[in-house]
């Protein structure tokens, strides 16, 4: 579903990808981690078509990222709601823009804001709502209309455990329907109770790639994991 | 069909925050009520539609903020690029904004020039060419305000480029004081500011000279077009690490 090969892209001297390198398939939990700067929001903001790479390409579904936007839900790291009007209306308008009219739409947000715990605060600002219920609303509008490719960039921040555990429910059932998802995080429990694959990113590109079995053996953090593998903080 | 979801969610907003939709509509009332007999004293019978396409032209400017405002907040609440994930393309989004905001802007402009016309018994010799006038105004303003919220960093620097830019444009434009009584050389530049063509498409349509409101409204046009695709190409550019302040 997702093919990323030899992404480059610069930022003045840095580098923030260097030869990234990522293969999704359909049904596929990816959990994304890295230290900060290693290149992880850039490549989500390539794959969404925010930004474009100096080199490499990336197809979604055989498209590319210009073409391939309804088949991508995202919930990026920094909340993208709109504050002065309700989740719902928040909901309605991404499920719109992705393509969902009238009872579908309807259905769509009434289903996924029910798998989130929203629908008591549908009415409601998203302006006047906690950390973790603004972090299940962004979530419910990367979702709502079902993409094949969900990127989630650190979804359960600041998030408190119920928030959490309904999220990853969501994710997983995402998934078990299809989905390919990308999942970046900096919580190993998380990627655990995914049951997810990992790619660790350092330096710009993905250094390493498995099963958690396979790279995580004898270690109980992902700094353990990172030492292992000889990866400083950037 | 991306842009008519868009434009019922900017309506919206609008609707959640009226109050600088509101002001910027009544207060121009207010400074024509003052400015007519400055003008009419100053150039006689004319002074009465000088008041009026001067305080339209000037708040109109002044709802720049409005729209460039708008924009800029969306940038900083991250939700421009949200929305520039969906299958939504770059002018379906602008599209989508200047649709609501080019409403407040003709309801701005229709409610000063009925106030004109009603209260200050204005003559317009051609109620047709002014609407166009008004609609070819509107669609520069739309674009310049799209523009200046791609290009600047913060809510500050879009403030400066508010102030400043609504300053010059309205007072080389002739409608703060008529450009008759302007210096030589700031009549000679004039015709660099957008707020003069549309105080003379305004004038030419209240006095029915079609030719002179054509092609003044077809300059307008050009603004907003050529605006309008800068901003529209700067968006689909995106703001990689140069974020807002």
């Amino acid at each position: 579903m997702l093919i990323a090969y030899d992404l480059r892209k610069r930022y003045g001297a840095s580098a923030a990808l260097d030869g990234f390198d990522l293969t999704v398939a359909a049904g596929e939990i990816c959990g994304l981690i890295g230290h900060n700067g290693a290149g992880k929001s850039t490549f989500v903001e390539i794959v969404t078509g925010l930004t474009r790479p100096d080199s490499g390409t990336v197809t979604i579904g055989g498209l590319p990222p210009a073409r391939g936007r309804h088949l991508v839900g995202v919930a990026p790291q920094e909340i993208a709601l709109y504050v002065s009007v309700t989740v719902e209306r928040n909901l309605r308008l991404f499920g719109g823009l992705a393509g969902l009219r009238g009872p579908r739409l309807r259905t769509a947000v009434a289903d996924t804001a029910a798998a989130l715990g929203l629908t008591d605060v549908l009415g409601r600002p998203v302006g006047v709502l906690s950390g973790g219920q603004r972090r299940r609303a962004q979530a419910a509008a990367a979702m709502l209309h079902r993409p094949p490719l969900l990127l989630l960039d650190e979804p359960s921040t600041g998030a408190d455990p119920l928030t959490r555990a309904a999220l990853l429910t969501l994710v997983r059932e995402h998934a078990a329907n299809g989905a390919a998802v990308v999942y970046t995080t900096h919580y190993l429990p998380e990627l655990a109770e995914l049951r997810a694959t990992l790619a660790v990113a350092a330096r710009g590109r993905v250094i390493a790639r498995g099963g958690q079995d396979e790279l995580l053996t004898g270690h109980d953090t992902l700094d353990g994991l990172y030492r292992s593998l000889a990866v400083d903080h950037e | 069909m991306s842009s008519a979801v868009l434009v019922r969610h900017n309506l919206a907003l609008l609707a959640a925050e009226p109050g600088a939709v509101i002001s910027r509509i009544v207060m121009p009332l207010a400074v024509i009520t003052v400015l007519r007999p400055l003008y009419t004293a100053a150039i006689g019978a004319q002074g009465t539609a000088y008041a009026v396409t001067g305080a339209l032209v000037l708040f109109s400017l002044l709802g720049l903020s409005i729209v460039g405002g708008s924009l800029l907040t969306e940038r900083a609440w991250h939700t421009l690029d949200r929305v520039r994930t969906t299958p939504a393309r770059p002018i379906e989004i602008l599209v989508g904004k200047a649709v609501p905001l080019g409403g407040v802007l003709l309801a701005q402009q229709a409610v000063v020039l009925s106030y004109g016309v009603v209260v200050l018994g204005m003559r317009v010799a051609r109620p047709d060419l002014l609407a166009l006038a008004a609609l070819a105004w509107a669609a520069a303003l739309l674009a310049l305000g799209a523009l200046a919220a791609m290009l600047v960093r913060s809510h500050s620097e879009l403030g400066a480029v508010n102030d400043l830019g609504a300053l010059v444009l309205t007072t080389l434009g002739g409608a703060m004081v008529p450009l008759s009584l302007l210096p030589a050389w700031a009549r000679a530049i004039a015709p660099a500011s957008p707020g003069y063509w549309a105080m003379r498409a305004m004038h030419a349509a209240v006095t029915g000279d079609t030719s002179t409101t054509l092609t003044s409204a077809a300059v307008l046009i050009g603004v907003a077009a050529t605006a309008a695709a800068l901003a529209a190409w700067r968006m689909s550019r995106g703001w990689g690490r140069s974020r807002l302040l």
